[in-house]
């Protein structure tokens, strides 16, 4: 810049204070601009007004700081020594007029909020568990006392005091299995410590299996001979499978171990029963937190296998079902169907059942669905209309639906538990969200990854175990840990469909004299515990995403 | 697809038969095709084995689900049971409903219940989250912070505790209805029996007006492409928007007066005897009945004095003929007091009785009363000016309100709750689809020299609109099916109302099925929409 410019503009920015920008800046740069500024003045002035009658020396307090704030940053502007805290001021709450009404309109009704909460919750609350009943309570203060009295409830629900130390012993096996885990995984002692953390790997995927004994228990009965047998087989069809699929190398020692561990373990597993060590639970017992918990991390475990499945079937690239074989067995599927129509035409009363008795229509517009839209491909065709259909229903249908239906659709004389058909209609609805997440992930896989595995020979699984799917599933983290969040959030619905878990509990704590109505108290702890579950959750996947490297490549 | 698979091996003569054929079958297409005939057989099976469990079961626990009227068991008859009458009363309806309805009906209210939470609530989710989203990215500190912790409180906890944290512990602890709370003092009121607001009703004469708004819609697009014509063709540039809204306003304003002058269906029955002859006589013979000079004196005399001159007016509840008359009176500055009937007879007697001077209400209703009365000759039909639309406001009268609309703690706790848990989830899409903009394409239209607004309007919106909007519109779907939860706090919504249904009759499945067709109904609305506006914003690839 020359001597001549600065000389001919006296007024630029940047040369000291100059009131007539700093005006246009904050008020007459627009009307729209002056009248937004002028409004939020009387708003806050009013506000300010009434709190000051309410608050007197809280509202003195917060102007006084606010004034002292602007005043602030008029002295650095006007000596040009900003300070720290001016400066942090100048960028972030009072950068302009509008802003730093906005901030004052703000901070006060912050304080009147956290003063209020910090009065119910403290000022006037009631801490102590024997002095819940209604007599004892303050008019606007909580009364905390009924969460420790009602601890229990809130915990395990029903379940019999004798059995609460199966539940300290399954909280103990996850704690101490996540502290080894914790341990071995430090980056110091990673390479050290390779077989403990392979047998720890083992003991996790035996762990539903552990919790499965010490909570729902096992009852004693004769050994199981054809069971063992069955076992043996499934899981030797499931080696030679992948043996032959050339995912897995062959070596006598696996094979030896997949064809001892199902006996093995069952031997292990008929002795605990007949010990008599861990006599069965009735789960309708189960509540409270335990059996969110329950809830949730079986739909978890349950949802993301068949989940990836789902996802699989419904990218899957099979060689289509030809169309001369589709439509032959479609029509004559059809021309068989119609051999009903004259009779329910006969019968029909009304219009729809006119419309109704040509019902095998439906069959020729499935084949063309499966011609036209799935190309043939009859497993994505199942795999798209499961999932859609799942999707396009409210998750409680679901869940009504396996409580009221089960009875309907099972043999005769077959009751099952309400938990577990709450967790059968649950990991069906999860699943099918589940399916999306990774769908999302296989998607975004480029084709040139696809291509160049087929280049290289690798035949399907292979492209799959090998090259597909530990990138997919590394770019899905987080929308996996959000369906598992999503999971452990909306368990509580459950407690719509008559389950005790940790929100359906409430029913029955709110309902005893000691604790009657004491509703708000238990809705703010519970918020609190699913807040910090999911809390955890989601900084956990946050941590993942960054060692895995997520979004670096 | 008619191609004949080929055999892998390059020289197939050189081998034995068998070998080929061997070839021929372990194909991959061909062992793909045969395993999907097994699949298709095994989902055949299971479908039929459900089907045989669940006939065997019909018959043995729900024979009464299938039984026709006249005895026999027939799966056709399976919904005969919707015919018959509910039984049961609903809390919240939006059409008229009483038990003695058919299920049909109960169903059909808790539908349109469903859908009034969905709409208001994708309305609501939609301001609150936008505000939200551009709150997350404010250049305040503290805004931005609030924003923040607003989303993460509401996405890390349980929709249902929210909404039953603000049913018991917001709506229900809020004061009596004789002591509702009004904010700022807005012609609103909030309650434990719910949330007053003002409300617009339609007069008879809405209906022309309607259509000259949709008239002025016409005007207001033809201007806009012809301007836009225009504008290609001459180069000219010319502010659409703003010739299109005059024009609009123009046509919907002279609706206005058209309808208002040439309907004229609002009438008010007195007696000849009263001397009234147009609303213009009131302020006369009020000025009679109390001997003031001037209305305006009636401020200065006793209150009692005045509540015994005031005119006693018999109205149907909740009628837009009563607002639209009290306005006019209240224009007028005539004191009046208003009785209201729920039905058209109760009112007429309670005129008949001399219990009120004057009744309001449509003319044909009016007319119909007046042939019932002893002598219809000695009464008559005054007309009353009329606005097509009313705007009615919730006041305090006695230990009630009155006028304006009611939204119930149910449906207002269920409203709130599902704006405030997706408006979260909306938030972070709004925020995503701002952020997803490159600083380059803000640098590059102020470069250009465009305003502020068109850089808004031309460059971020339409790609901001881009990345927002298909996520959106998951979340309104997803807001749509959880309208469900409103169960929980007793609210009658189409799954709730079908629950009592199966409750009381028994019918299970035939429900589920109702049910269950509804919501795939919404959601492929809902997924139309989402492929339409994804093929309408494709980006055009080379």
């Amino acid at each position: 810049m020359t001597t001549n410019e600065e000389l001919t503009t006296p007024k630029a920015i940047g040369r000291g204070f100059n009131w007539q920008l700093f005006l246009q800046d904050n008020l007459t740069g627009s009307w729209m601009q002056t009248v937004t500024v002028l409004l939020l003045a009387i708003i806050t002035g009013s506000y300010v007004y009434g709190k000051y009658e309410e608050l007197p020396i809280v509202t003195a307090v917060v102007v006084a700081l606010w004034i002292l704030g602007i005043v602030s940053i008029i002295v650095s502007e006007i000596f040009h020594k900003p300070t720290a805290v001016s400066r942090w001021l100048k960028q972030n709450l009072l950068t302009s007029f509008a802003n730093s009404l906005l901030t004052l309109f703000v901070v006060l009704v912050l304080v009147s909020a956290v003063n209020g909460i910090w009065q119910w919750s403290y000022v006037n609350a009631n801490f102590n568990p024997a002095e819940t009943a209604p007599e004892f309570r303050s008019a606007n203060g909580a009364t905390w006392g009924v969460l420790w009295g009602a601890r229990k409830l809130l915990m395990t629900g029903w379940l019999e005091p004798i059995h609460s130390w199966r539940v300290w012993l399954g909280l103990g096996f996850i704690l101490i299995m996540w502290l080894f885990t914790y341990i071995t995984s430090r980056p110091a002692l990673k390479e050290k410590l390779r077989v403990a953390r392979m047998v720890l790997n083992g003991f996790w995927l035996l762990s539903p299996v552990v919790l499965y004994i010490l909570l729902a228990g096992i009852s004693e009965g004769a050994y199981n001979v054809t069971g063992t047998i069955t076992g043996v087989a499934v899981l030797g069809a499931i080696y030679a499978l992948l043996w032959s699929q050339k995912v897995i190398p062959f070596s006598w020692g696996s094979i030896i171990g997949t064809v001892v561990a199902w006996p093995l373990l069952y031997t292990i597993w008929w002795f605990i029963g007949n010990s008599g060590q861990f006599p069965p639970i009735d789960p309708d017992k189960w509540g409270g937190l335990l059996l969110t918990l329950i809830i949730a991390s079986s739909v978890i475990v349950l949802a993301f296998p068949l989940g990836m499945i789902l996802a699989l079937a419904r990218r899957s690239e099979v060689f289509g079902v030809p169309a001369w074989l589709i439509w032959p067995v479609a029509v004559a599927a059809t021309l068989w169907g119609f051999t009903t129509t004259p009779e329910l035409l006969a019968t029909s009363r009304n219009l729809v059942e006119q419309i109704m008795s040509f019902w095998p229509v439906i069959i020729l517009a499935i084949a063309y669905m499966i011609h036209r839209v799935f190309n043939g491909n009859i497993v994505a065709g199942v795999g798209t209309t499961f999932i859609e259909l799942i999707r396009s229903v409210p998750l409680i249908t679901l869940l009504f639906m396996g409580i009221v239906m089960a009875p309907f659709f099972s043999g005769e004389g077959v009751s099952i538990p309400k938990p577990w058909l709450v967790i059968v209609g649950y990991t069906l609805f999860s699943s099918a969200y589940m399916a999306e997440a990774i769908r999302g992930g296989l998607q975004a896989i480029p084709k040139g990854q696809y291509e160049a595995s087929d280049a290289l020979g690798f035949n399907g699984s292979q492209k799959m175990r090998f090259i597909i799917l530990p990138q997919a599933l590394r770019i899905v983290i987080p929308a996996i840990v959000g369906q598992f969040i999503g999971a452990f959030k909306s368990s509580s619905l459950v407690s719509i469909v008559g389950l005790f878990d940790f929100l359906g509990i409430n029913r029955s704590i709110v309902s005893n004299p000691a604790w009657l109505g004491l509703r708000l108290e238990l809705y703010v702890f519970m918020a609190i515990i699913y807040f910090t579950g999911s809390f955890l959750m989601s900084s956990y996947s946050r941590k993942l995403e960054v060692q895995l490297g997520l979004g670096d490549r | 697809m008619t191609q004949t698979p080929a055999a892998p091996s390059p020289e197939p003569q050189a081998m034995p038969l068998w070998r080929r054929l061997l070839g021929y079958i372990f194909d991959v297409r061909v062992l793909g095709v045969l395993g999907q005939m097994v699949f298709i057989v095994l989902v055949v099976l299971g479908v039929r084995t459900i089907g045989s469990n669940f006939a065997d079961n019909a018959q043995r626990l729900g024979e009464s689900q299938f039984i026709c009227r006249d005895g026999n068991f027939s799966y056709r008859c399976a919904y005969d049971f919707m015919e018959s009458e509910s039984g049961f009363d609903i809390a919240d309806t939006m059409i008229d409903h009483t038990n003695t309805d058919p299920y049909w009906k109960s169903f059909q209210v808790g539908v349109l219940n469903t859908l009034k939470v969905a709409i208001f609530g994708v309305i609501l989710t939609t301001l609150l989250g936008t505000v939200m989203g551009i709150a997350r990215l404010s250049n305040n500190w503290l805004i931005s912070k609030i924003a923040l912790w607003y989303v993460e409180l509401m996405r890390n906890t349980p929709l249902l505790i929210q909404i039953f944290f603000i049913y018991f512990g917001v709506i229900l602890t809020a004061p009596e209805l004789n002591d509702a709370l009004q904010p700022l003092g807005l012609p609103m009121f909030i309650s434990r029996r719910g949330l007053n607001l003002p409300s617009l009703e339609f007069t008879s004469s809405a209906s022309i007006w309607i259509a000259f708004l949709v008239l002025a819609a016409i005007q207001f697009q033809v201007t806009w492409v012809m301007l836009g014509r225009r504008e290609e063709r001459t180069g000219q540039a010319s502010n659409r928007l703003q010739t299109g809204l005059i024009a609009f306003f123009l046509i919907a304003g002279l609706g206005w007066y058209v309808s208002s002058a040439v309907s004229d269906s609002q009438g008010l029955l007195v007696t000849k005897a009263s001397r009234v002859r147009e609303l213009g006589d009131l302020e006369k013979i009020m000025l009679q009945r109390t001997g003031a000079n001037h209305l305006d004196d009636l401020a200065r005399m006793p209150e009692e004095e005045v509540e015994d001159a005031a005119f006693q007016i018999c109205a149907i509840e909740e009628s837009a003929s009563e607002t639209n008359l009290t306005r006019q009176l209240s224009k007028l500055n005539v004191p009046y007091q208003i009785r209201r009937y729920e039905r058209p007879d109760k009112a007429t007697d309670s005129y008949a009785s001399e219990k009120c001077e004057m009744f309001v209400a449509s003319k044909t209703i009016l007319a119909a009363e007046r042939s019932t009365l002893e002598s219809p000759s000695s009464h008559l039909i005054l007309s009353v000016k009329e606005v097509p639309v009313v705007w009615s406001l919730p006041k305090r009268e006695g230990l009630n309100l009155v006028g304006g609309s009611r939204m119930r703690p149910e449906f207002t706790a269920l409203l709130l709750a599902l704006v405030l848990f997706y408006g979260s989830n909306l938030a972070e899409i709004v925020r995503a689809g701002i952020l997803a903009i490159s600083k380059g394409q803000n640098e590059a239209a102020r470069a250009l020299g465009l305003t502020e607004g068109q850089r808004l309007q031309l460059i971020v919106l339409p790609q901001a609109l881009r990345v927002i909007i298909p996520p959106g519109i998951g979340v309104a779907l997803s807001l749509a099916k959880d309208t469900s939860l409103g169960i929980a706090i007793g609210f009658p919504d189409m799954y709730a109302v079908s629950y009592t249904t199966m409750n009381q009759s028994g019918r299970v499945l035939q429900l589920f099925v109702l049910i269950m067709l509804v919501y795939m109904l919404i959601s492929l609305a809902f997924s139309v929409l989402l492929n339409w506006y994804n093929e309408k914003i494709k980006l055009v690839e080379r």
